[in-house]
């Protein structure tokens, strides 16, 4: 599942939020201060100590509240205006995990500091295919992707959210337990981005990704002077994959647009043509094809 | 438009056929300009299969026409800077009971002594060149000769070989009006302005009766509209082009090879498959007069699937991820028309292909060329005269 990044880098000094006094307070041992707006981490750290609290990394402003929604315990508060980054109570909060499985920048996480030994439990969410098991050792990273260090995993749960986050709660130092955003479980092979040879930038993407039809070669086709989309899925086989372009037509309409002259709305969208989804033949010739 | 367009010859449509005849025409040095009222490929020639069929032919001018169409086919693909995945993987033709054994038996013979090699296959021997065949197959006719195309980069691929050589070609430019005077074609009045020429090719498939009109000359072509099932690439499974003998039948009319289901005959389905180069397996097909409507329905695809699993039972695990339809321009006897109008001189016709226009482009673009160059052609063309008709 591809995620929204709401969280920016986990630099805690800084932040890049400019909601309600998040000014860059960070929480510290040895007494020092929680400056600043990040009231609510400072007092999340505190509560830590008795029971688990959900901390919330949300920098962005972007119209976004399922984080509220989820707590039925109204710890989290966003407000009327959705693009405001949530508050939270860590009082209210009982420790469910339901906003650390909901949210998809995955900018909520769990701190438990309950069993001290300078070691904090923190809760993250988990979406990759290998199963992570309690028991274990896993990698903790920080916001960027950045390996801190190892640390054991105590529990995996499925806590509310989509089937497919897990929530994962490992043991970390706690110098570490505010800047965890993930767990890793594999060795990354690849350390380069310029070792992974015949990668495409992003300048030319794959725009069908059934047919694997890259952007330059819709732009050259579109080049040779196809008026209509229909015109151009047939010479470019572009859209005539396995998902019948649900979806690539769109950046490719915008593509003909640009590379015609014409607006999207004179391209039309090409004949949409049944099935809808793909079908199995069986079905087709069994049953009536107008409940499929 | 306020440049004047001028041009030796104009060819309406730009299709399979008009490519073709554009294609062949500038191998000859001519000043060639297509006009396309949408885009090239976009009427019948985008919407086949890409059956370059021999033995569904008719002994006679049909297959004569067909087997010098045949022959041009490597050359072309060898040409053409565009991939046309042109493959001579030979074609069979099923049959579901001992009446259609029969009658594939008598053509084979007609065939083979018109010069065309076809070979009967027995349910066993079928083993050798398909997976699995249903149980109510009893055998097939084997024709080596039959190939395989893309049929639209076939027609891009002339159009852009075409141009090239120095066609001009009109895309989204409709022609509205043909000017004759003194019997002679003078001006096409198009969307995009006014085109001196004195030669006019009429090679706008569905769009030809329309075409005729302007000149005062009942062209009976009709839409016929056949549908098609598109299903997701697998690796090569078919290695050669299938149909069965009900698609011969319901192609030529032949009673003895028509459906007898009801539904079926009114479909006028019959079975064709064949796997593209892309891995997809197009299954077909129907014949049925519905005017100008290229919608799918949901009787067609059911009867297209069900009749599928009838010939190979193994499909029904294949997913169908498309269908498409297109309208094949179709003559009262569904043989091209090809050749002059009389009392207009420098119109020239080129369509009603039906089925066959892929089958049969290569030789029409050629025979055109030599029509409207030379006034003769290297081979007869009286059959496919207009006049047949009359
Ligand atoms: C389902 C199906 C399966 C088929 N299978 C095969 C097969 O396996 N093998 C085979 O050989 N054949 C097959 N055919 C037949 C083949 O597709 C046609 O015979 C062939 O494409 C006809 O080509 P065309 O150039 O005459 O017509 P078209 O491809 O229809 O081109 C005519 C063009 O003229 C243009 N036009 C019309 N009016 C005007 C106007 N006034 N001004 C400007 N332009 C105009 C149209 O826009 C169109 O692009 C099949 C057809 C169908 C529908
Ligand atoms: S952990 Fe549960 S109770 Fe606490 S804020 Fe999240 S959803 Fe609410
Ligand atoms: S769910 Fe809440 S915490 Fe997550 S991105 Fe949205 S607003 Fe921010």
């Amino acid at each position: 599942m591809l995620r929204l990044r709401k969280t920016g880098t986990v630099d805690m000094g800084r932040s890049s939020g400019k909601g309600k006094g998040a000014d860059g307070g960070r929480p510290r041992e040895g007494g020092e201060s929680l400056a600043g707006g990040h009231g609510d981490w400072a007092r999340a750290w505190e509560v830590s100590r008795r029971k688990a609290v959900a901390v919330i990394d949300c920098r962005q402003e972007i119209p976004c509240n399922p984080c509220e929604t989820a707590c039925s315990k109204g710890a989290i508060r966003v407000g009327e205006d959705i693009c405001a980054l949530p508050v939270s109570d860590p009082e209210a909060c009982d420790g469910c995990g339901r906003c650390v499985a909901v949210c998809p920048g995955m900018a909520v996480f769990l701190l438990d500091r309950r069993a001290g030994g300078g070691m904090a439990a923190v809760t993250v969410p988990y979406e990759m295919g290998e199963e992570p098991r309690a028991g274990e050792e896993a990698r903790a990273v920080d916001g960027e992707g950045k390996e801190l260090g190892k640390g054991k995993i105590l529990k995996v749960t499925a806590a509310g959210g989509t089937a497919a986050t897990k929530l994962v709660t490992l043991e970390v130092p706690e110098e570490w337990a505010l800047k965890v955003r993930g767990v890793r479980l594999r060795e990354i092979f690849i350390e380069e981005a310029e070792e992974v040879e015949g990668y495409r930038g992003a300048g030319d993407c794959i725009v069908c990704r059934c047919e694997e039809i890259v952007r330059s070669e819709v732009e050259e086709t579109a080049g040779h002077g196809f008026r209509s989309l229909a015109a151009l899925r047939r010479a470019s086989r572009v859209g005539l994959g396995y998902c019948q372009g649900r979806f690539c037509l769109e950046p490719l309409r915008r593509e003909l647009a640009e590379k015609s002259g014409r607006t999207v709305e004179e391209l039309g969208f090409g004949s949409p043509r049944p099935p809808l989804r793909p079908v199995r033949l069986s079905r087709l010739g069994g049953g009536d094809v107008r409940d499929t | 438009m306020s440049e004047i367009l001028s041009s030796e010859v104009v060819i309406i449509g730009g299709g399979v056929i008009g490519a073709a005849t554009a294609y062949f025409l500038c191998k000859e040095g001519a000043e060639v300009m297509v006009v396309e009222a949408e885009d090239l490929a976009s009427g019948a020639s985008g919407a086949c299969d890409g059956f370059v069929s021999l033995q569904t032919k008719m002994p006679g001018s049909h297959l004569k026409l067909a087997l010098e169409s045949a022959q041009l086919f490597p050359s072309l693909a060898e040409d053409l800077e565009v991939d046309i995945e042109y493959n001579p993987c030979g074609g069979i033709m099923l049959a579901t009971s001992q009446e259609q054994m029969k009658e594939l038996r008598a053509r084979a013979k007609a065939l083979k002594s018109a010069g065309l090699e076809v070979e009967m296959l027995s349910a066993a021997e079928l083993k050798e060149y398909l997976p699995e065949v249903g149980k109510t197959v009893k055998g097939g006719s084997f024709c080596p000769g039959d190939a395989q195309v893309n049929p639209i980069s076939l027609t891009l691929g002339l159009a852009q070989k075409a141009q090239e050589m120095g066609a001009t070609i009109l895309r989204g430019c409709r022609v509205e009006n043909i000017v004759v005077t003194n019997n002679r074609v003078r001006e096409v009045h198009t969307t995009a302005g006014n085109i001196h020429s004195r030669r006019v090719v009429c090679a706008a498939g569905i769009g030809s009766n329309q075409i005729g009109k302007m000149i005062i000359v009942d062209v009976p072509v009709l839409p016929q509209r056949g549908q098609i099932l598109v299903t997701e690439q697998r690796d090569p499974v078919l290695k050669t082009i299938v149909s069965g003998a009900e698609y011969l039948g319901t192609k030529a009319n032949i009673p003895e090879l028509l459906p007898e289901d009801e539904e079926a005959a009114r479909l006028g389905l019959g079975f064709t498959a064949e796997q593209a180069a892309s891995g997809n397996i197009l299954l077909g097909s129907t014949r049925e007069f519905v005017g100008f409507d290229n919608s799918t329905t949901p009787e067609a695809m059911n009867a297209i699937a069900r009749n599928a699993m009838r010939f190979l039972p193994w499909v029904e695990d294949l997913d169908v991820i498309r269908s498409f339809a297109g309208l094949r321009p179709c003559s009262p006897d569904g043989l091209p028309i090809l050749g002059t109008v009389k009392g207009v001189r420098g119109f020239y016709l080129a369509t009603g292909h039906a089925g066959d226009g892929i089958c049969l482009a290569p030789i029409t673009g050629k025979l055109l060329s030599e029509l409207v160059l030379d006034g003769e052609t290297s081979l007869d063309i009286e059959p496919f005269s207009l006049y047949r008709f009359k």
